[in-house]
This record gives structure tokens, sequence and C-alpha cells, in this order.
């Protein structure tokens, strides 16, 4: 684990960033280095650096089970046991847990060491069954590797071996198989000190011990699939990807996860063409080799049944399978037409979140140069402005969380939509000290680790920012003018404007002038979509579309449009009222995903033509009139950008369906048809023209990436034309008042469309839930697990109420978008009445 | 929402209010989770998760850890007899026997009538006076078969409130290795050991 760094105590930057993080700048630092003799060679390693680190990183390994480089250090299993010249002669210590010190001599591999390793290995097998045959980590399990290369080879155990049930399910999503497990606490750490939820620890004592949950109260933590990785056995198991394949038939490709914003790193692996399981990757950049179960698990829609296939077209009122040039020749026809007669004005485009940067250029430039609209938009009507997530001044990076004195958290419960983050998070403020600030409208998942915990009511914030302004909270004050103040705001709750995340950065700029923001957006690419000229106010690489930006852009792209665009809401209401008539969908569901589904269920009714580029038919686009099925993740190749501007290569290793095809590849298809044709061969081809063409990403093609870069390389903040923030005044006065006032926010699982088409995850979701404060629910008549109406101005529905103390008092808590649950919109006045009384 | 006793949540606020961090009070709060059923249930070990604010398998990883914690009903008088080395050696096997055999409940298990618990326990730290037994963890020392006989007997017609070390040492104990230097005037009410803190000591009438 390295020290704190001395370097950053004079650096401006938050934390030492230039490649990586702490780790690698402190590794650097001259003076702090010691030497010490492994095997009889001498190196010099990094002062305070445990033995087993400091021989790893010298290229000696040293066997180990219950060390793991990302939690601290216990000592249980004894397999990193060497010798070391003490002033007593020499003994063998645990390499794990034993730091270097100057002259220190460390045997390996002697005599010694050796039978102890023996000894450890016999010990270890004498309980643990020999039915890797049948056992999922076969071909992959540290035990099963480490008794070959340092075990006797023979045991001198005749007697019966423990015997457990096995397996049994400890969650949906994880088989524990308690007599392999050799106790290592790998397991049991994790969900103690990282991801902060210890459902599963050590029962009983001596040859009884196991690991098991409580009775009845499942391991359902967000992050239960990093234990079955670390695992160094196959102890714990994955339910989804038991028996399906052994290592040795398994291709795999290193990609990020495309469910949350950080882009956690991982491994694809697959067999026979399908996805059978994802992987963490470790890096230092943002995801410590960790994933969300959501990341991990959330790929089977891939090979859902349901997947488009074939290009659909609607005939006599049904959609029916066609040829991709009947059907891009029809919407080539249908554009040409509509163009001529009304101008790109009537155009509008909704999504691109989702695929990669090249997808998101493609759609772009199409709209811009075929449809000359620059009616575009990858959010959905739920995010921050465009320039605010694309190009704040001051954009932290995520390790920065790690150097800060203060981190900020204002906006959603990290656990629910930023797993990635929430794991730095908590590890800032857990392992590294950092004082950690959480604004949230009620409970969230941050809070035991939180060093002081606001709570405002929905619609609010301004309120309270108005309140921290004028001096009313001096301990937030002083914590925010500390040097090192990392802000990561977002919107916690449909009932605070997207405003309010900007005041909350720009309040917290001026306290502390070197202060690092980082803003929260959702959808897995949103950052790089919007990098890439997906909103109305901004061409590819953050730039805005005034005269010079667009001017910037005539030689490739020929002159974009010039009218303002409008986002997802004016879209949306266009539809509505005949301004807009021809929508293009791609990967995008607004009827779902939309705060306010209402506007979005009027447009879909009430539009002219609509084209629709997806994995699956879905809410939005059941009524289209053209459907084009789409390549998924890990079915195409490309880059995506991270919240903090962080550019990664994501790679294609599985086949596409049917006849699907990449966004691009659509695109560009359609526009030659269309008579405009964008000239977009391949995405590398793509990823060069958006290199020369977007200021920002200047420099960064697929071979930096592949070969340089391997953690992403970081966008900077200066392209040609810096977008500044712009100062929102503060507005407290115009908070709702209301005896209830309804919080809805996102929770991990929900009823996506990748969710609803994976079936492991799919039963995770909370359902139609509300939570409400006991006392809240004492005046309502509501009893727990009861039915309740819940009735707001948008919309109105039945719920199973859930008594909470987490949830304030006049705080009504309603999770979005679950299976059965019925949208309430964004106004916050709201009705709670018990049902059946 | 708690289901405990008024004076049982009194006791725990006043054990959680004496450490710096809740979780520290797991082990004290337990025993008041045993005192309040009896033994520990799963829902004692709940009770005591929303008090410290851990989660309940934390708790029942220390719950389970340490012997001293019964997780199934224990008899009215829980008799130990130790049979590590020392006491081993001096004849304690022979002791937990006579007390099985007169008794009728084999070691581990807890007689029909609910009255008497057997275990053999590891070392109890008496070896200077083994062979040593325990009953509700109230210390005896020097006790031979026959001793121990007479005081499975006098446990069933006696029936004390409360057991307490120096009345048993008198009637049932024999040999130690140097006498106690002081008397202690309180014993144990029931199958827990006697905490003054925890109010699980006292003769009759008190708390
Ligand atoms: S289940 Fe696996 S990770 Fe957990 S303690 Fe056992 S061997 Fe270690
Ligand atoms: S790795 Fe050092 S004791 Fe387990
Ligand atoms: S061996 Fe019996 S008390 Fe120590």
């Amino acid at each position: 684990m390295p020290g704190p760094c001395q370097i950053a105590v004079s650096c401006r930057h938050v934390a030492c960033t230039a490649s990586g993080g702490l780790g690698v700048a402190m590794g650097e630092a001259g003076p702090e280095h010691v030497t010490i003799t492994i095997d009889g060679v001498s190196h010099e390693v990094p002062a305070g650096a445990l033995v087993i680190k400091a021989a790893q990183d010298r290229g000696t390994y040293i066997p180990r089970f219950c060390w793991h480089e990302r939690m601290n250090p216990v000592g249980m299993c004894r397999m990193c046991l060497v010798e070391v010249q003490g002033p007593r002669g020499p003994m063998l210590v645990t390499a794990c847990t034993n730091n270097v010190a100057d002259g220190m001599v460390v045997d390996t591999r002697g005599p010694t060491v050796k039978k102890a390793q023996e000894a450890v290995l016999e010990f270890l097998l004498a309980n643990h069954p020999l039915d890797c045959p049948v056992c999922d980590k076969g071909g992959e399990c540290p035990l099963q590797d480490q008794a070959f290369s340092h075990g006797p080879g023979e045991s001198r155990f005749v007697e019966i071996k423990r015997n457990f049930a096995k397996p049994i399910p400890i969650s949906d999503l994880v088989l524990l198989d308690r007599e392999r497990c050799i106790l290592c606490a790998r397991c049991t750490r994790f969900s103690d000190e990282i991801s902060g939820d210890p459902l599963i620890e050590f029962k009983s004592r001596a040859n009884v011990t196991e690991v098991n949950t409580f009775p009845d109260l499942p391991f359902s933590s967000y992050f239960s699939g990093n234990t079955i990785q670390i695992c160094p056995v196959g102890a714990l198991t994955s339910a989804q990807y038991r028996f399906r394949a052994r290592p040795w038939d398994l291709q795999m490709v290193e990609s990020s996860g495309m469910h949350d914003t950080a882009h956690p790193r991982l491994s694809v692996q697959v067999s026979q063409n399908e996805v059978l399981r994802l992987v963490g990757v470790d890096n230092d950049a943002t995801n410590h080799g960790w994933l969300s179960d959501k990341d991990r698990f959330g790929f089977q829609y891939l090979t859902s049944e349901e997947r488009l296939t074939m290009p659909l077209v609607r005939q006599d009122g049904q959609l029916v399978e066609t040829t991709w040039a009947e059907a891009l020749d029809r919407v080539a026809e249908r554009i040409g037409l509509i163009r001529d007669e009304d101008g790109g004005e009537v155009f509008a485009v909704i999504g691109g979140g989702h695929g990669t940067n090249e997808d998101a250029y493609a759609i772009s430039k199409f709209a811009r140069v075929v449809l000359e609209t620059n009616n575009v938009d990858a959010r959905l009507d739920d995010a921050l402005s465009s320039h605010f997530l694309a190009a704040t001044a001051d954009r932290g990076l995520i390790a920065d969380i790690d150097g800060a004195d203060t981190i900020l958290l204002w906006g959603p419960d990290l656990k629910e939509e930023h797993p990635t983050l929430y794991l730095r998070v908590r590890r800032a403020a857990q392992e590294l000290g950092v004082r950690l600030v959480v604004i949230h409208p009620r409970a969230t998942g941050l809070d035991d680790r939180a060093s002081m915990k606001l709570t405002y009511r929905p619609g609010g914030g301004f309120a309270l920012l108005d309140e921290v302004a004028d001096g009313k909270h001096p301990e937030l004050r002083q914590a925010l003018s500390a040097d090192r103040v990392v802000a990561i705001v977002g919107q916690a709750s449909f009932a605070d404007g997207p405003q309010l995340a900007e005041s909350v950065a720009a309040y917290v700029r001026n306290k502390a002038g070197s202060a690092r923001i980082l803003p929260l957006a959702r959808r897995g690419n949103i950052f790089g979509a919007l990098d890439m000229g997906l909103a109305p106010d901004l061409l590819p690489g953050r730039v805005a579309p005034d005269h010079a930006g667009r001017a910037a852009l005539a030689e490739s792209w020929g002159e974009p449009p010039a009218a303002r665009g409008k986002d997802t809401r004016a879209m949306l209401e266009g539809i509505d009222s005949g301004e807009i008539r021809f929508l293009l969908l791609v990967g995008a569901d607004p009827v779902r995903d939309v705060p306010d589904p209402r506007r979005a269920l009027l447009a879909m009714d009430s539009a002219e033509y609509v084209v629709s580029i997806d994995l699956f038919l879905n809410d939005s686009n059941r009524e289209a009139d053209v459907v084009l099925p789409a390549a998924g993740f890990a079915e195409k190749d490309g880059t995506v950008t991270n919240l903090e501007g962080r550019v990664q290569k994501v790679n294609v290793i599985a086949p596409i369906p049917g006849q699907g095809r990449p966004d691009w590849a659509i695109l560009d298809d359609l526009a030659e048809r269309a008579g405009r044709p964008i000239g977009l061969a391949n995405a590398e081809s793509i990823a060069k023209e958006i290199s020369e063409v977007a200021p920002a990403y200047t420099g960064i093609t697929w071979d930096h990436l592949e070969w340089e870069a391997r953690d992403g390389a970081v966008v900077p903040l200066s392209g040609s034309q810096p977008l500044s923030h712009i100062p929102v005044a503060l507005k407290g006065d115009n908070a709702p008042t209301a005896p209830l006032l309804l919080h809805v926010g996102r929770t991990l699982y929900d009823d996506g469309v990748m969710l609803r088409h994976s079936p492991s995850l799919r039963p995770l979701a909370r359902g139609a839930v509300v939570h409400l404060n006991p006392e809240d629910a004492k005046k309502a008549g509501a009893q727990d697990g009861h039915p309740v109406r819940v009735v707001t101005s948008h919309g109105e529905g039945e719920f199973s109420a859930i008594l909470d103390e987490g949830t304030p008092e006049g705080v009504v808590y309603v999770p979005f978008n679950q299976p059965g649950g019925a949208p309430l919109g964004t106004d916050a006045v709201v009705r709670v009445t018990a049902v059946g009384r | 929402m708690s289901h405990w006793s008024e004076a049982t949540q009194e006791r725990a606020r006043e054990i959680i209010a004496r450490y710096p961090q809740k979780r520290s009070a797991v082990m004290p709060l337990l025993y008041l989770a045993m005192a309040e059923e009896g033994y520990l249930t799963n829902e004692g070990m709940e009770e005591v998760a929303r008090w410290v604010d851990i989660t309940p398998a934390q708790v029942q990883a220390v719950a389970t850890f340490y012997t001293m914690y019964k997780r199934r009903p224990t008899g009215r008088y829980l008799v130990s007899c130790c049979t590590s080395i020392s006491c081993m050696l001096l004849g304690g096997d022979d002791v937990l026997h006579a007390v099985e055999d007169e008794s009728g409940v084999p070691h581990g298990e807890t007689g029909a009538d609910g009255l008497l618990s057997v275990e053999h326990v590891e070392c109890i730290g008496a070896c200077g006076g083994a062979p040593a037994v325990q009953v509700n963890y109230e210390l005896i020392e020097g006790v031979t078969p026959d001793k121990a006989r007479d005081l499975v007997r006098w446990l069933d017609t006696a029936r004390p409130d409360v057991v307490n070390t120096d009345e048993m040492q008198e009637l049932f104990g024999g040999v130690r290795s140097f006498d106690w230097a002081i008397r202690e005037g309180e014993g144990a009410k029931g199958p827990y050991p006697a905490f003054q803190a925890l109010g699980t000591v006292g003769r009759e009438g008190e708390t």
C-alpha cells in the first residue's frame, strides 16, 4: 500500500496524477529507498514497502493466498513465509506483514523456506477436497497452481476431510462451497474494507470454522462478484458462470465496463462466440480491479433471444423483416423528402450515450451533414448542462479523490448510480483519512464513512446552498476551505433542477480556488457522446457551434448548420406540437428513461416518422416506422471517454447476432443512400478523423491507446475554444413547500432495457416500492410491506411501503423505473394514502 | 424497536456509553442478549447488531467464536468440567464421567427437565487446583468423582437461586494450590458468567 505522496504537498495538482496516481509518483521519489537483498541479489526498494510487494516489483514472486494488493494484509494463510536474517539469526516471517528495512537479507527459496511452504500447503490440503475436475476454479486456481509449484506433491493425511453441504447459494449470484475454503479472509475483508457491506463473515472456530452469511440474510451486496474473483480457491463461484467453460476454452480481450461512466477496466471472456463472463482488470486510474455486479453480470442481454437481428420496416401497421437495402432506402428517401420540404429544423436525434465515441461521432456528423440539424442530444432530460459536463473548468481526475483533504459529494447516491466511484470515495474516507461531506435528501451508501452529512428536502437544494453561503454551516465552510477539495456534483433528485450542481460547483470553486470538480451523469458513454457533439450546443471536441467552431469544421464536414438546436425535452415537445417531423433514436428509450415520461409518450404517439437503431424493441420504438439492429458491447471496436475525460479502448470479441451492424456503419450507409456521404470507412479511421477534427482529441489514436496509454489517455480540457463555466445565481426562495415531498432516485438495478434482458440481474430490481419515514407512515396509515397509493400532479400508482429511518420525515423516496412501478414525474409535491382502508 | 426489557435496554445504553466506538460493546451486549432470553437466539444477535451498528453476520462471527455464548437453550445450571492437561492428569475425565453418569446428561447436552447442562471445557485457569469444575462459571477446585456426584445431587435437590464459588468450594471442593485472597459474596444467577456491570450477578431479589 503506497504511503501518502510526499510530492503532493508542494504540488499544484490535488494528487500526483501524471501517470495514474500516487503509487507511481512515490516510487520515483529519491530519498526514501532502502537496499535489501533478495535471494542474494541486492535491490533498491521503496522504504516501508511490504516484503512481498517489494519482491514482486523486483521480479520475485512469493506465493500467497490471503494477501491482495488492494487490501490490508492479515497474515492468515502463512503461504508467504520467507527467511530473513534477524539479530538472533535467521527466522521465518510472513512477507505480507513485514516491511522492508535497510540491509535486510531475504531468502525466498532456500531449503528452510521450501520446507515451510510445503508444510503450509500440506496443511491447507488436509481439508481441501480434491474435486478440481468439477470445480469452476480449476485451471485458474491459485491453490492448484501453488500446490503444483510449491507443494510437497504428496500428503501424509489419511484422515477424513471436513464435510459441508455443497454448494450453498449465499445470494442470487454467488455460490459457496465451504469444503474448498482455505479461510484466507479475502472475501470477508473485501466486503468489510472495500465495499462496506460485511454480510459474510467467519463463523465458529478451529477446525469447524467456515465462511457464511447470517441465517436468512443473503450476501446481497452490489459488489459480491469481486469475492468470486479474488477467492484463491473455488469456494466462491458464480451462479451465472457455473459449469459454462474452462479457462483454457476462453478467449479474452480487455475492454471497459459500460454501465458506469467511470469505465472500469475489465476482461471480456468468450467461448464459442458467446460472452460468458467479465472479470475486473486492476488499474490505478479507475477501478483498482473491482467491478460492481451490474458491470460484472449485466451482459446477458447480448445473447438474449429477443435481440434484433434483422432490419424491420412498418408494413400494414406491422413491423416486418426486410433487407438492409430496402430499409435504408426507405429512410433515405423520407429524409430527402422532408429535408426538401422543411429543411433541417424538423429533424431530431436522441441517444448515442451508450455507444462508442466513433458511433457518437458518426451520429453527430450524420445529424449535422445529412439531416442539417443541431437538434441532437445524448442526454435524456435528466442531466446537467452539456457545457458543464463536457467542459467544466478544473475538472478533476478520479485519482484526485485519493489525495484530497475534503471530498464534497452533493449528488446522487454513488452506491446506486456510480459504483466505481463509490468504492474510490469509500476507500479515500476509510483508508486514506480524507474528510468526506455528503449532502443528499436521504440516507446514502457512504453515510457511515462521512465525517459530515447534511440532508435537505427535495427541491430545497438551493435554499441549503444559500444557507451555506450565509455562513450557517461553519463546519462545512471550513471543510471547503481546505487546500485540496474535490467536489463530486450531480443531480441528487429529480426535484432539484440541473442547475443546482453547477451552482454548488461555482460555490466550491469560489471558496477554494484549487478545487477539482467531478460532474456526474448517467449512461455509459455520455461524456464521450458529448465530446463528439451529441448536444445541441456542442460540436466535436467540446467546441461551441458558434461561427469559429463551425468554420473550423467546415473543411471536413462542409459548413455545419447554424440554427440553434433543441435538447431532448424541446425535441419531445416539438414532436408533439408538430414542429419536429422526423425522429432518429439511437439506443434510446425515452419512454422508460426520461424523468417525466408523459412528454415522451405523447411524442411517440404523435411522431410523423420514427427510425430507431437499437438492440431491442422497447417501449419507445415499438411503434417506429423503421427499426435497425445494432451492435452491442464487445461486438464492436472503438474508444470511450469516462467522467474524468479518460479515453480508453473497447474491443470486439463476439459476433453481432444476425445482420446487426455498428451504429456508425448504419449511418454511413444511410448517408450514402441519402446522397450526402459522410465518408466513414471503419471505426479506426473514424478515430483518426476525430483526432484531426476534435481539438481536445488531438493525438489520441488507437495505436496510442493500445501501445502507450494502456490505462487510457486523459483528454485535456483546453481545446481550441475552452468552454468556461457560466455561474448561476443562487435562488433558494422557490423551494416547494408541502407536508410531503417526493424524492425520486435511481438504483443500481432497475427496469432498463439491458437489465430487463439479463436474467441474473432482472430479479434484483427493487420493484414498485416507496420508502416512508415511520412517522409519516403512521400519519398515512401505511404499514411496512403493505400497498400505498402515491399521487403527484404528474402521475400516480400503487407501491409497496417500506418503513425506513433513512428517509427523513416529510420525504417520500421512490426508486426510479422499477418493474411494476408507475412513473411519478418530476413534481416534488406528493400525497400518500394507505390502500384498502 | 427493541425486544428487550426496559432494564436490559438501560444496561445496554450504559455499556455502549463506556466505549469510544459502539461496536466495542458487542461482547457485553451478547451476554445481555443471553441473559434476556436464556440463550443466544438469532433475534438476539440481530438485536445486538442494531444496538452496536454492525451487521448480524459480524455479530455472529463474534458469538460463534466464543464457546461461552450459548446458542442453544442451556439448563438452569451449566456444569463445566475441565479436561485440559493438568485436570486430565489428575482425573478430570473421571470427574466428567461422574457428572454425566449421576445426572444422566452426556456432555454437550441438557437434561430433559432443563435443570442441568454438562460440558467439558478447555483450561479454565485453575490448573493449580486441578481437577476443576464450574457451575455457571463459579469455580470449584480439587473435585473428586464422588464430590462431583454430590454436587449434581445438591443442584437437583437444593436448586439454589444463586450459585456461589465459596459456598460450593466448601461443600464439594478439595485440595487447592493456594487460598483465595478475597471471599466472594456474590454468585451467578444463571448459566452465564456473573458480571456486576451486566447485572448478571447477585443474590435472590437483587439485580
Ligand atoms: S471463501 Fe474464498 S476468499 Fe473467502 S475465506 Fe474462503 S478461500 Fe478465502
Ligand atoms: S499471504 Fe502472507 S500470510 Fe497469507
Ligand atoms: S487444565 Fe484444567 S484448569 Fe487448567
